[in-house]
């Protein structure tokens, strides 16, 4: 304890070299952060998935789906065929008129709840209608229940399959592949839940108008109430065939909306009964597309898998119909079939079956496994425990680098002149503690070239603008979100411009404020106000990337890692090379940077140029209907402030010629500039 | 030898019946749409008061009669009920629902006592021993788990003057599985005990493999008017109603594997139709089924002890239209009833003759009325997340021109806090133009934490052709750590709503309400981890904290020596204020020291 003691008094004794250790500090934990993230495909940190709760039993039970129901399944596909009209061609080229959509919407419900009704189910249907950037998006869904014969219908699995999948393609084999898995399960009475079948027009619109309804806490306005329910959701499996020929492999999508993701258990339920069982081999985050089965393991394709994961989890948006169902803490995946090979749809359908047997023996809610995960590979994964501290160092980059300028925002360097000894005696004389050992060193090892005079923090300025800056973050965030779809692109073109721009702005008019007497606290910034509106504003973004970190890790981390040259640039008055370096640095890495970058990805890459739009849309449309704040509040409440402050900041540079004085040299020589 | 003194004692025994004519046991059988058939047992037996006060038991079983008696308890109505009856496609309710308990077990009671304490106490009594008596786990309801409603229950039996004494308490366990266990204590109470009569029918296979299924108890003292003595009636009843085709599977191959393509029924006028292409075909034909075929046994003829001649002793009934051909063994006596009557008829059986019907699969143009259900309620719990909630009850009134008048009674548990400031009816759907009063009359008991849970009440009153929302929020209260059940992350049971359609009383002054239970709900509760990370995170963090603020606490504190720290004021005048108090106490010990 006393060798504690000494070495923390030692510590506390204001050296100036410690001063020099936190932007290195800072920077390591960065560097840290992200070197952990890259370290975690390794096969030392990661783990085996393991099945945690022991009730699931994957997998051991026969499953018997197959023989005639093949037969009745190719009936079913025909008697839909026969409404699907124009939804067949997926492409929608063919334009037709609203109502003509209506009928045939219609007539598709009507024949759906007749095949269910026909296989002994109750159904009802349900017509919603949404509208984000001035697009409306209607349906009608249609679900069936089947009561479990000895169940007391409180709780309940639901079965979805979506007519057009999250590509919009049509589910053609999937819908009819429910129906008769609905007509084979009413055979069974060993359900202990009751089973929901549910047919929704589309991915994105359809379940989430479903599921809010179930819970009733849908707007009973544009989306209809459910006239017929069972007990308590616990899981939902979505069933995704588009196409009618033999399939090789599934591909299993469990991302929810704002990262959220099922209980690890449900995963893994699904992959071991699909390899183990069926022997059809699973892929995740389309792993299809960019490796082959046998380099799975290797490391770049585990780090594509993990970085595709985080992408995938930190933009929030729906990956497939079972995405709306985690906002409830309703766990849930999506099997698509994907891939020409010899599995047919009885093969996917027994994969189903076993599913819902496993689940059917739960007897609590799926809550055993993680709930916070990365998937690397379908057997393999990271826990919370093992990636959470890497979004956390970042985080605690900027903090750190708060605290530090705040420590410099409350003094006045000044230049000693080198009568170091004496200055040590007095220093030391302060400070009764120091003990003798230090006492006998050569006191120039010590002596700083500097001196600190303390000073009192002006807080009320740098906090203003702050709160002002912030607060205006919300204008961005209401315009994109309601505007219509016409309207988008010019609004978004006017606001990236401002934004390029208003830091230069408020540079400009910083300075100028009037010196009057009155009203000190809003006069013309000085030096230390600088500091102290750096050092608030990277304390805010250190402090929302950390609680963002515990809700979305992903979008942490990403956020995190665009934010980087904003802890490192700093004002050099005098204007000059090194500010305009800074200030381009920070336009590369702005919220505007990067739509200019997702922009010219999709001119040059796709060859499309609404790629910006499109993306535009889909956030809207996941804030208005999904909830999916994550993206619009973490890039314009979060990293959008911070990078105003920043880059005002760098072009402060330009505008305080004037005011060079002899401290900010000082400050300059201990500080961050040089580290960058 | 031994089958001489068999039928010897048979003979005495059928001697006695014949005396008392005392016991009653029927069965009736109602096939339902899409193959299912409803079969109700019903067996009933009295014993004079008398006799019964004098511990001398013939047909009253002696088991449930001492704890009864034990007790104090003068009526008593106990119900195991799974599954739910589905009033879309089977219509009324077997008995009007007064013979059916929600999903799980309830048990009603009415005890004499003095006092409401001594009520509870044989309340208890009472629980404990017919958890014993009939395996379940009854001794659970515990004093948040009564209720005494005020509205929702009334005594079926005859009582003097001395009825101010009786207490009505109410308990039910929503969670409670209902199985095999329950139904062989409950066979035992029958006289003649599963070997002859209808009860030979009861094998737990197949009742427990039914889609839905209700035993009930009910005991309650009776005086008929012509008959002298009042007696205690026990009435025993087993609801069940059994999928024909699920049933009829072999017990050694129960596995409902697709059926082989030949067997198949196709629908062949669609186009597509062809060898490997088949719509299924709507069942259109009546089932086929016989006893031995759903029961998985035949009947071991009538029960010996059960009436023998009259009205009464026909044991098995068959609610089915005349033009359905039934085939019957020799051991069985016919009659149908009159015409204008509703079809069915009626069987009389032989003693230790063996009884099996058989109903070929025919086409049969007539359909047997079902009767139709008065108020339709679904009770959901709506919105998310720990820590509140709402619950949600729809009533539909299907009658065009009736409304309907309820009591709707509800027991909540203790940790789900309703705000009945939020409590709201509204109609949400009509044909019915005029201004309507849905709520009547409100009795309302609030919740004490870990003692009593919630009991609501309402008076009301559904339009004709119109839908009611109930509405109010709730709070969901935090367990302590140890009053999480084993399997917490399942939720907890909130027990069904019990509805009592009021219907005018009948002449004879028994009133035929209709009851309807909702199916019972889940509530998640926030749920902490009691996983081995969680306690380690708790623990880790312990010691952080300790760790950490200690050591802040060395970084923080500015050391210096005692003499050099300044007086300010305050601590001046503290300092003062302690000195005169020590020197004031220095004195007093002082003063004392001598005196000692």
């Amino acid at each position: 304890m006393g060798l504690i003691r000494n070495s923390i008094s030692r510590l506390r004794k204001d050296d100036p070299r410690l001063l020099r250790i936190p932007p290195y500090l800072s920077a390591l934990c960065i560097l840290g952060g992200i070197v952990w993230i890259l370290l975690l495909p390794l096969n030392e940190y990661s783990r085996q998935t393991y099945i945690s709760e022991n009730a699931l039993l994957p997998g051991q039970v026969h499953t018997y789906f197959g023989g005639s129901e093949q037969n009745v399944f190719r009936a079913y596909r025909q008697e839909l065929a026969t409404v699907l009209g124009p939804a067949s061609t997926s492409s929608g080229n063919v334009t037709i008129s609203k109502k003509e959509e209506r009928d045939w919407e219609n007539k598709r419900s009507v024949k759906i709840q007749e095949l269910f009704r026909n296989a002994g189910l109750k159904t009802a249907s349900q017509h919603y209608s949404y509208t984000s950037s001035g697009e409306t998006y209607e349906g009608v869904n249609v679900y069936a229940v089947l009561h479990a014969p000895r169940g007391d219908g409180t709780e309940a699995i639901v079965l979805l399959a979506p007519l057009k999948n999250i590509d919009n393609d049509l589910n053609t084999n999937g819908v009819p592949l429910l129906i008769s898995l609905a007509r084979y399960f009413k055979r069974w009475s060993l359900w202990s839940k009751d089973i929901i079948f549910l047919v929704t027009p589309d991915s994105f619109a359809g379940p989430q108008a479903w599921i809010d309804a179930y819970h009733s806490t849908h707007d009973p306005r544009t989306v209809e109430d459910l006239s017929l329910k069972s007990g308590a959701l616990q899981a939902a499996v979505c069933i995704d065939y588009p196409f009618e020929h033999r399939f090789e492999t599934l591909h299993i999508a469990y991302d929810g909306i704002n990262g959220a993701l099922p209980n690890l258990d449900l995963f893994n339920t699904a992959v071991t009964i699909a390899s183990g069982q069926m022997g059809i081999g699973t892929s995740i985050q389309f792993q299809h597309t960019y490796t082959d089965r046998d380099s799975q393991s290797s490391y770049p394709s585990r780090l594509q898998t993990l970085v595709r994961g985080m992408a995938s989890q930190a933009l929030g948006q729906a990956t497939g119909p079972h995405s709306s169902f985690m906002t409830y803490h309703i766990d849930a995946i999506t099997l698509t079939a994907i891939g020409q090979g010899w599995q047919d749809e009885m093969a996917f359908g027994r994969t189903i079956e076993s599913i819902c047997r496993s689940l059917n023996n739960l007897l609590e809610k799926l809550h055993q496994s993680f709930f916070f995960y990365l998937l690397m590979q379908s057997n393999r994964f990271v826990s919370i425990g093992t990636y959470l501290p890497s979004a956390m160092v970042i985080a605690a980059a900027y903090t750190i680098m708060a605290i530090y300028l705040w420590v410099l925002s409350g003094y006045r360097v000044k230049e000693k002149p080198i009568v170091a000894v004496k200055g040590k005696a007095e220093q030391s004389g302060r400070e009764k503690e120091g003990d003798a050992d230090e006492q006998t060193r050569p006191a120039f090892e010590y002596s700083p070239k500097v001196e600190f005079s303390p000073l009192d923090r002006r807080l009320v300025l740098p906090i203003t603008l702050l709160a002002a800056i912030h607060l205006a973050s919300l204008i961005p965030l209401y315009l994109l979100t309601s505007l219509t779809l016409k309207a988008i692109p010019s609004t978004f073109f006017l606001l990236a411009s401002f934004t390029v721009v208003l830091p230069i702005i408020l540079a400009s008019a910083l300075p100028e404020m009037p010196n009057n007497t009155t009203l000190p606290a809003v006069a013309a910034p000085t030096n230390e106000q600088y500091v102290l509106i750096k050092s608030l504003s990277l304390l805010l973004l250190g402090l929302f990337l950390t609680v963002l970190a515990t809700l979305n890790f992903s979008l942490s981390m990403f956020l995190g890692i665009v934010c980087i040259p904003l802890a490192f640039v700093d004002r050099n008055p005098g204007g000059g090379r090194a500010s305009i370096l800074q200030y381009l640095l920070l336009l590369i890495f702005s919220p505007t940077g990067l739509a200019a970058g997702l922009a010219a990805y999709g001119f040059f890459s796709i060859g499309r140029n609404d790629v910006l739009v499109d993306w535009l849309q889909k956030l809207a449309f996941g804030w208005d209907v999904w909830w999916s704040w994550g993206v619009p509040v973490g890039v314009l409440c979060i990293w959008l402030p911070a990078w105003i402050v920043g880059a005002t900041l760098v072009a402060t540079s330009w505008f305080t010629v004037g005011s060079t004085q002899e401290n900010p040299r000082a400050v300059k020589k201990l500080s961050t500039s040089r580290v960058r | 030898m031994s089958r001489s003194l068999f039928l010897l004692f048979a003979v005495a025994l059928f001697a006695l019946s014949a005396f008392a004519s005392d016991y009653f046991e029927r069965l009736t059988l109602t096939p339902l749409p899409l193959g299912s058939l409803l079969a109700s047992f019903d067996f009933r037996a009295n014993e004079t008061i008398t006799e019964y006060e004098a511990q001398n038991y013939r047909y009253f079983p002696r088991s449930l009669g001492q704890a009864l008696k034990h007790a104090d308890t003068k009526e008593l109505h106990l119900r195991f009920t799974t599954g739910r009856w589905d009033p879309e496609t089977w219509g009324a309710r077997p008995w009007n629902g007064t013979k059916e308990g929600g999903t799980g077990v309830e048990l009603w009671a009415w005890i004499e006592a003095t006092s409401e304490d001594e009520a509870v106490e044989k309340w208890a009594t009472l629980t404990q021993s017919l958890s014993g008596l009939f395996c379940a786990s009854l001794n659970f309801i515990d004093s948040t788990r009564t209720t005494k409603p005020a509205l929702s229950f009334q005594p079926l039996g005859a009582y003097g003057d001395d009825g101010q004494h009786l207490h009505l308490l109410h308990g039910v366990l929503p969670g409670e599985v209902v199985c095999t266990e329950n139904l062989t204590p409950f066979i035992k109470l029958l006289p003649c005990k599963g070997k002859a009569g209808i009860s030979s029918l009861l094998d737990g296979h197949k009742v427990f493999d039914a889609s839905w299924q209700s035993m009930a108890i009910d005991v309650r003292p009776k005086c008929t008017p012509g008959v002298e003595e009042c007696q205690m009636e026990i009435s025993e009843t087993i609801d069940v109603v059994l999928d024909i085709e699920r049933s009829k599977r072999p017990r050694d191959n129960p596995i409902p594997r697709p059926v082989p393509v030949e067997q198949l029924v196709c629908d062949e006028t669609k186009p597509y139709h062809s060898q490997d292409t088949c719509y299924p075909r709507d069942m259109v034909d009546e089932t086929p089924w016989s006893l031995k075929e759903v029961f998985g046994r035949t009947m071991a003829g009538a029960c010996p002890l059960a009436e023998s001649e009259g009205p009464e002793a026909k044991s098995v009934c068959l609610n089915v239209p005349h033009e359905r051909m039934v085939l019957i063994g020799v051991s069985g006596f016919e009659v149908k009833t009159d015409p204008g009557q509703p079809e069915s008829r009626c069987y009389q059986l032989m003693p230790f003759e063996e009884f099996d019907i058989e109903l070929p699969q025919q086409t049969v143009g007539t359909k047997a009325e079902l009767g139709h259900e008065l108020l339709r309620a679904e009770r959901t719990i709506t919105g998310h997340g720990a820590a509140r909630g709402g619950m949600r009850t729809i009533f539909t009134n299907p009658s065009p021109t009736e409304p309907v008048r309820f009591v709707y009674f509800e027991s909540l548990p203790w940790f789900m806090r309703p705000f009945v400031h939020t409590l709201k009816a509204q109609v949400t759907r009509t044909e019915f133009p005029f201004d309507w009063q849905i709520m009547n009359d409100m009795y309302y008991r609030p919740a004490i934490d870990r003692n009593r849970g919630t009991q609501l009440e309402l008076v009301m009153s559904v339009p004709p052709a119109s839908t009611v929302m109930l509405t109010y929020d709730f709070e969901k209260a935090i367990l302590r750590y140890t009053e999480y059940p084993p399997d917490a992350n399942r939720g907890f049971n909130v027990a069904p709503a019990v509805i009592r359609i009021l219907e005018a009383t009948n002449e004879d002054g028994q009133s035929n309400d209709v009851y309807i239970r909702t199916t019972s709900l889940l509530l998640p509760l926030p749920t902490p981890d009691f996983s081995m990370p969680y306690n380690v995170i708790i623990l880790t963090s312990t010691v952080m904290a300790l760790a950490f603020g200690s050591i802040y606490n060395l970084m923080v504190r500015r050391f210096v020596g005692a003499d050099e720290v300044g007086d300010t004021k305050v601590r001046g005048l503290v300092r003062k204020v302690r000195g005169a108090i020590v020197s004031l106490k220095d004195k007093f010990r002082g003063k004392r020291e001598k005196v000692e």
